[in-house]
């Protein structure tokens, strides 16, 4: 994702947010906060195309669907389906991908940090 | 909380305080100069580097606060954790990376340093320094506080004055003899008793009330809790833990009691690993207020226990009924642990604020910086048990301002200043200010909300908004070479 893209979303996260807050809109602030992280992410990593495209479908997806089922709705094994959604999917899944794309993705060799050291401080 | 008056609780508190205080003596020999006080050397393995910043992230609220706010408003309490399953690769992407790699180039120690370096204003330094300076005084009084209960109920102390100077008396001990090497190994110490008790204590939450199946059942079908207490948003309203989840994810990056730790680092290339053992270590740590949370309103339901007269008796009071005594022991020692480690890391940034930044945002320098630092740590940490002793009720207050005070006022400086080149020097200055004081106004209800709304909410949206555009407003910068570099790295 282009950085012009990552800071448009950013915006449109933090207004969501704040508007969301102020103006008592759930689905505002739900939207705000799924895609603020995403954003930021983009921003430091604009290559990330597809895990971040995942991330964002998780975040909203299940931030959504809490929204919509009334009352959690049904119950699957011991817990409504939105608690289970919340537990077993909202926390494992964003933890997986983003720790995993960090490992997989991180790109600092010695060289790097030579050159850095070698540059002019003003 | 009722006294925890079983002998082998107390000799296992009394073994952990003189562990505290044996690693401070430790450490005074391997603390010889600023770099040391204040970044551990800069000599810290990724593993260690990860609890350390995930002890210092989790206070005591984590071990009794949440269990307690669970027993009170149903699982949606949750929604203040649920973002950990992103919020370790945030901070790797965004922030711990950029922070190490100016730490390689300059001699960056703190996140004042770091503003200063990346946005070359005095002014954004200075108010990044003061945000931290107020935030640590209510975050280290929240601290203290919570230590002296739990040392008045652990040792059986009656007084509570005596109890808090106890407390603070060991973290004195060990924070101004051997700085931030001092305050990291105590971390690791207390970050592996906290996973260990964090396990061991949710495997007997669940055996105590019969199995997650049996727990769940008990909690739906009593008139007490009802289902209501395992559904998502429960009788909170919505905004409540919509506000927890976009406030505690994204508030994140503006921590500096975790930042910090990232300076430490020996090897940048390291970090890779961070995210992993940061995150994994986070969401094993929260095992034991899902366990609790859950366990204790079973247990009330099934008619084990009393109905709780203070939801936050609800970790004592399963410790001193259900957990055998070693375990018990072992937890009480990882509650202060969980505390103390929180604590440290503030008395150190505290000291580094005024030692350090603030001098430095005048254009000053002082001349011996270790041994000013050592009695700058001792003046923060009285100035904030005073604080905490005189007033009490503000300090539930301060504890709660200073997570959102920390959040607004540096992680839009930080997290998008550190990889958008536009963001300016007067953007900076104007977010961080308008984090601080629009947090403090929010939090003392000068603005009417909606039900449920989370003050800290509005000013972190609020500054991440006012960054984007007095950046999209003003001229941008040239920005130093090395520092580019970092950013591009």
């Amino acid at each position: 994702m282009a950085q012009r893209s990552a800071l448009v979303l950013l915006a449109l996260a933090a207004l969501a947010a704040l508007l969301g807050s102020v103006m008592g809109s759930p689905w505002l602030l739900a939207m705000g906060g799924a895609v603020f992280p995403v954003a930021l992410i983009a921003l430091g990593a604009p290559r990330l195309r597809w895990t971040l495209l995942l991330l964002g479908i998780v975040l909203v997806g299940v931030l959504s669907t809490l929204l919509l089922l009334p009352d959690g709705g049904p119950d699957v094994g011991p817990l409504p389906l939105g608690t289970a959604l919340m537990l077993f999917v909202l926390v494992p899944v964003p933890f997986i991908l983003v720790s995993w794309a960090y490992a997989a993705f991180f790109d600092l060799r010695e060289e790097d940090l030579e050159r850095l050291r070698r540059a002019d401080p003003r | 909380m009722p006294i925890l008056d079983k002998p082998l609780i107390v000799v296992v508190a009394v073994l952990y305080l003189a562990v505290c205080v044996g690693l401070g003596i430790w450490s005074l020999r391997r603390t010889r100069n600023a770099q040391d006080f204040w970044i551990a050397g800069q000599a810290l393995g990724v593993v260690v580097t990860g609890i350390a910043t995930m002890a210092a992230a989790f206070s005591g609220f984590v071990f009794v606060g949440g269990p307690g706010l669970t027993y009170r408003i149903g699982l949606s309490s949750l929604f203040i954790n649920v973002s950990i399953g992103f919020t370790a690769g945030l901070l790797g992407w965004t922030v711990a990376k950029r922070l190490r790699l100016l730490a390689e180039v300059r001699d960056v120690y703190t996140i004042p340093d770091a503003v200063l370096c990346r946005y070359r204003s005095r002014l954004a330094s200075g108010a990044a320094a003061v945000a931290v300076l107020i935030g640590t005084v209510g975050y280290l009084g929240t601290q203290l506080l919570a230590l002296g209960v739990v040392m008045k109920a652990a040792l059986g102390i009656e007084s509570a004055l005596l109890a808090v100077a106890l407390g603070t008396a060991v973290i004195l001990f060990y924070s101004t003899a051997g700085g931030m090497v001092a305050g990291i190994w105590t971390d690791v110490f207390q970050g592996g008793l906290m996973l260990l008790a964090a396990v061991g204590i949710f495997f007997y939450a669940m055996d105590a009330g019969g199995g997650f199946g049996e727990i769940t059942r008990s909690i739906s079908e009593s008139e007490r809790f009802g289902r209501q207490f395992l559904e998502p948003f429960g009788e909170t309203p919505v905004l409540m833990p919509l506000g927890f989840f976009f406030v505690f994810g994204i508030g994140v990056l503006g921590q500096p009691h975790m930042l910090h730790k990232f300076f430490m680092l020996r090897d940048p290339r390291r970090l890779k690993w961070l995210p992993l053992i940061l995150g994994g270590s986070q969401v094993v740590c929260l095992l034991i207020w899902l366990g609790l949370g859950l366990a204790v309103p079973a247990l009330v339901a099934q008619g084990k226990l009393p109905p709780l007269e203070k939801p936050d008796d609800a970790a004592p009071l399963f410790l001193l009924n259900f957990a055998p005594d070693l375990l018990a022991g072992l937890a009480v020692a990882a509650i202060l642990a969980a505390i103390m480690s929180t604590a440290d890391s503030f008395t150190n940034l505290g000291a580094a604020a005024l030692v350090r930044d603030l001098p430095k945002a005048l254009g000053r320098q002082v001349g011996n910086e270790l041994l000013w630092g050592r009695i700058a740590t001792v003046g923060v940490t009285l100035a904030a048990a005073v604080t905490a002793y005189l007033y009490n009720d503000l300090i539930a207050l301060l504890g709660t301002f200073s997570f959102g005070t920390f959040g607004a006022a540096l992680a839009p400086a930080l997290a998008v200043g550190l990889n958008w080149k536009r963001v300016t020097a007067a953007a900076a200055t104007a977010s961080i200010i308008t984090g601080t004081v629009l947090n403090l106004v929010m939090e003392l209800k000068l603005i009417p909300l909606p039900p449920g709304a989370l003050p800290t909410a509005v000013s972190l949206a609020a500054s991440f908004v006012v960054l984007l555009l007095v950046s999209w407003l003003t001229k941008g910068e040239e920005i130093d070479e090395d520092v580019r570099a970092v950013m591009e790295a």
